[in-house]
């Protein structure tokens, strides 16, 4: 099996999603491009993984996914903090801490 | 198909299961003590953080794998998991008056604050420790994501929401960085374990593009773990954002953590590929520590110029990993525990005057501390010394024992960068000296703005809520919290001790090394 | 082993000259029409029906979030079925209650700290 197109798609997922983090203004959608960052992480581990024949890169695939949960839960529980405290959802509009 | 038990060495593993019973311990004993919350919680997590660093003392000395490889115990995992309690537990007492109640009057939430800040140093000694690819990103990911939360954990400041937020988004994207590259590195030598790495790059791997790629992502994701420039944007303003003990802890303790697992993941598993990232390495020193130098240079707020100040330490102490030398490795380590002691000494005078004076942590809020408080002079003056590396100091002997490795080893343009650094960050520490003993006491400022940061563009609408719990719990001027007068003068000693007599803490950091001389040159 | 970087270097400037030309000219010639629609974080190219007065309760978002966690969490659980059958072994039993002992703890927590009540 030719790994080469899964680490190919894996590379476009990854730039999409590093570019949605660097261009996007609401922290929603950064979150959800993080997400994509780290499923082009685990796309490349399944294929290596598939390739090598070995299913160390499925385990670190499924150990990943955990973590990137708890990486939006905490996200959304800030983003929630903010939106009851009324602050713009807008991270170039966060301008409390520059100097 | 047929399973078999790995051996699991319980001794090894005991600071770690002693800090997840702890953490577990904090955690319902938070909820099930309403009423003398803070001290139930205090004594529970200051016995773990006391049990877990005396069962690291206990395995000094062993080297073995634990758990089929995943750990690796020896002195440098140990150096780093010490280091890391160390800073938890001056921590846990300059948080006392930390956590905000959600709402005015309620209870403020310690179990909370301290079980994460417990889980935090978990993600700490297991990184120190991580010998694979995953246990690698988990424990980091352990170490990052209560820091998260502790960050924004002033949820009625606006500047620790946003704080909170943006360590989020710029943590999350160095990890899928990291996991990217660890991916390709995965995919470039078939295996996760750090020596079956190394011994598949160093049988014809070095050149191979998957394996460089997958350093190239690595080194970035860790860069943005310790404020290494170009990486280095987020830290003074999530530095000036978070509450200031966990600014205390985040800065001292991630960066101890962090740089034992870069050592063991660049000299360990990627050794053979020595000649292609030490050149990398060596200008992410050089740019971090003129960027940090210069930046810190026009900074008014002190927490922001420590944050600076810790681009550029991160830039020295990049220095030692550079060399890829068991000489390297202990000046690394010698370092990490001088930064820790000056740091926290600091951190813990901030955190007095931040309540006291209603200047934040602006830089006027210690002019005439030296004439009014003697007491809490005297360490900021030792930790800025160190910090800027003068004789005497830990700091000093630090930057002496690096600049010997950077020699040592061929890249002597490195140490001259560390001295030049040095020259320049005299400027911006003997400011904040200058005005600690040289000017007048600033102006009191009137009640209302006590506890509030007088910050620019902080919109007015978004604070309804006085901040109360900061402003109730503020002493009189005057009035002493030995809590935090301790471990900073502790700190502050400790820094003049090491910087007298270093050869205890020399021999200390010597052993970390010595863990690592059958891989290194 | 220097000249190896001489690639990255020529790649990286290329990289800086052409993104930058191309945002610049995009700054100078490009159409500017801002509109609304454009700034929704949902982009759909319709203006987004939902007013700013409509919201989800907490609730939700908390019972959301903890579900999120839990049951993201029984993925631990996956490699253990897959070698069930061959592992009959305590060490593996005791794993798998060390696990949820863990998972109850967090339960408690929540429970007691009033996450799960539907307010």
């Amino acid at each position: 099996m030719d790994v080469t197109w899964y680490v190919v798609l894996s590379a476009v997922l990854f730039a999409i999603g590093a570019g949605g983090v660097l261009i996007r203004r609401s922290p929603l959608v950064i979150l959800l491009c993080l997400e994509l960052m780290l499923n082009a992480g685990n796309l490349a581990l399944v294929a290596f993984s598939r390739a090598h024949g070995n299913e160390e890169g499925q385990v670190f695939a499924l150990i990943v996914m955990v973590v990137a949960a708890c990486e939006v839960v905490v996200g959304l529980g800030l983003i929630v903090a903010m939106f009851r405290r009324r602050l713009p959802l807008n991270v170039d509009e966060m301008r409390g801490l520059r100097g | 198909m047929t399973f078999h038990a790995p051996h699991i060495d319980y001794a090894g593993l005991s600071p770690v299961i002693a800090l997840t019973a702890g953490i577990c311990a904090v955690l319902v004993g938070g909820v099930f003590s309403a009423r003398r919350q803070r001290l139930v919680v205090s004594v529970l997590s200051l016995t773990t953080v006391a049990v877990a660093a005396g069962l690291c003392i206990w395995q000094w000395g062993e080297r073995e794998d634990l758990v089929a490889g995943a750990l690796r115990l020896d002195e440098l995992g140990l150096a780093g998991a010490l280091i890391a309690i160390l800073a938890a537990a001056v921590v846990i007492p300059l948080s006392w008056r930390e956590p905000a109640a959600e709402r005015p009057g309620s209870e403020p939430r310690h179990g909370e604050f301290q079980a994460l800040l417990l889980s935090s140093v978990l993600g700490m000694v297991l990184l120190a420790q991580a010998q694979n690819l995953v246990v690698l990103f988990v424990s980091l990911e352990l170490l990052s994501v209560p820091l998260y939360v502790l960050c924004g954990s002033a949820v009625r400041r606006t500047q620790s929401l946003e704080s909170g937020l943006k360590y989020l988004i710029v943590g999350s994207l160095g990890s899928a960085t990291l996991l990217y590259g660890l991916a390709f590195i995965y995919g470039g030598s078939g295996s996760t374990d750090f020596t079956t790495i190394r011994d598949a790059v160093g049988s014809g791997l070095t050149d191979d593009p998957l394996v460089l790629i997958g350093i190239a992502l690595a080194a970035t994701g860790l860069a943005f773990k310790i404020s290494i420039a170009p990486f280095h944007q987020w830290t003074p303003d999530v530095y000036e954002g978070a509450p200031t003990p966990v600014t205390a802890f985040m800065a001292v303790a991630t960066k101890a953590a962090a740089f034992c697992v870069f050592v063991r993941f660049f000299e360990v598993a990627l050794g053979p590929a020595v000649d292609n990232w030490q050149p990398a390495l060596a200008v992410l020193a050089a740019v971090s520590i003129v960027v940090g130098n210069i930046g810190a240079l026009g900074q008014s707020s002190l927490k922001r110029l420590l944050g600076y100040s810790g681009v550029a330490q991160a830039g020295y102490m990049l220095v030692g990993i550079v060399c890829a030398s068991a000489l390297g490795v202990n000046a690394l380590v010698f370092y990490l525990a001088a930064y820790t002691l000056m740091n926290l000494a600091a951190f813990a005078v901030i955190v007095v005057r931040e309540r006291e004076s209603g200047y934040g942590d602006g830089i006027k809020a210690f002019e005439g501390l030296g004439r009014d408080r003697p007491d809490l002079a005297w360490p900021l003056t030792i930790a800025m010394l160190a910090l800027a590396g003068l004789p005497a100091t830990a700091g000093f002997m630090g930057k002496l024992y690096l600049i010997e490795a950077a020699v040592d080893a061929d890249y002597t343009w490195l140490g001259v960068a560390i001295a030049i650094g040095t020259m320049i960050s005299l400027a911006y520490y003997l400011r904040v000296v200058a005005a600690v003993w040289m000017r007048p006491a600033a102006e009191p400022l009137a009640p209302e703005g006590a506890g509030m940061p007088a910050m620019a563009g902080g919109s007015p609408e978004a604070d309804p809520l006085p901040s109360l719990a900061a402003a109730t719990a503020a002493p009189r001027p005057g009035t002493r919290c030995l809590a935090i007068l301790v471990p900073a003068w502790l700190m502050a000693g400790a820094t003049i001790f090491f910087g007298v007599l270093p050869s205890p803490l020399v021999d200390w950091a010597s052993h970390a090394g010595g863990a690592l001389t059958p891989f290194l040159a | 082993m220097l000249h190896s970087y001489l690639p990255v270097i020529v790649f990286a400037g290329l990289g800086v000259i052409v993104g930058g030309t191309l945002a610049m000219v995009n700054g100078l010639i490009g159409p500017r029409r801002p509109s609304r629609a454009k700034d929704d974080p949902y982009e759909c190219g319709l203006p987004s029906e939902v007013t700013r007065t409509f919201r989800f309760g907490i609730s939700f978002y908390m019972i959301a979030m903890l579900f999120i966690l839990f049951d993201i969490e029984v993925v631990f659980l996956y490699p253990v079925g897959v070698i069930l059958r061959a592992a009959h072994s305590v060490f593996v039993l005791v794993e798998v209650i060390v696990f949820v002992v863990l998972l109850m703890v967090a339960l408690i927590y929540v429970w007691r700290r009033g996450a799960l009540d539907w307010r």
